[in-house]
């Protein structure tokens, strides 16, 4: 009892705990992540459930590979993440990278984001309406 | 599997009596295309489900990739800057 405690401190205690308002599509026993830099850049990251030992989804922020991604979050997923026009500072939105054998193949979700509210660090996949946004877009074109 | 048959204007309601009850009306047939109303409140998600499905499909490919490919990809970025 003692011992697991301890650890979970260890695993939770350097890194914010992000909660999942709904469980990503697929992974429906996983709620509660941490956000974790992989590169000296800061670029890439990887969300790392704190549910299940080694999962993990490589993420990148859209700006520097998709500078005009502006996705539009309907007024109810808004109001689930506790966002609204007086709180748009406090949000960031990451794209699930599917890393391939090499950069021309790796892909990124434009269609389903990762939007977090900085603030309550309360998260969720949105899957948008956009129709245009591929799934499996190129990383780079 | 719980089957129904409805009329165009009819509906049936998932959840009777709880505060997240859904409201689903059939408000048009035209050949093998139906149209339907979803009345439900705003926690409850609605996603057709091919495309839940082809999400889930995407996160699995992308999930836990090997160490390896994390390498590259951060190397081949840093070098693409």
């Amino acid at each position: 009892m003692m011992g697991a405690m301890t650890q979970r401190a260890a695993t939770e205690g350097d890194v914010p705990v992000i909660e999942l308002v709904h469980p990503m599509p697929g992974f429906p026993d996983d709620g509660r992540f941490a956000l974790v830099q992989l590169d000296d850049d800061g670029v890439l990251h990887g969300f790392r459930s704190l549910d299940s030992e080694g999962l993990q989804f490589v993420v990148i922020p859209p700006a520097p590979f998709f500078p005009d991604y502006a996705p539009e979050l309907a007024d109810d997923v808004a109001g689930e993440l506790g966002l609204s026009s007086g709180n748009a500072g406090d949000v960031i939105v990451l794209l699930v990278v599917r890393a391939g054998a090499t950069l021309a193949d790796t892909t990124v979700n434009l269609r389903a984001p990762l939007v977090i509210n900085t603030v309550t660090r309360r998260a969720s996949q949105v899957v948008l309406d956009d129709h245009d946004l591929s799934i499996t877009a190129p990383l780079v074109a | 599997m719980l089957v129904l048959s409805r009329r165009v204007g009819e509906s049936v309601v998932i959840g009777a009596g709880s505060p997240d009850a859904v409201t689903l009306t059939v408000l048009e047939v035209r050949g093998d295309v139906i149209r339907l109303g979803i009345d439900a409140p705003r926690s409850v998600a609605i996603h057709r489900a091919e495309l839940l499905a082809e999400v889930a499909d995407a996160n699995t490919e992308a999930a836990s990739p090997p160490e390896a490919a994390v390498a590259s990809l951060t190397e081949a970025l840093r070098t693409r800057r």
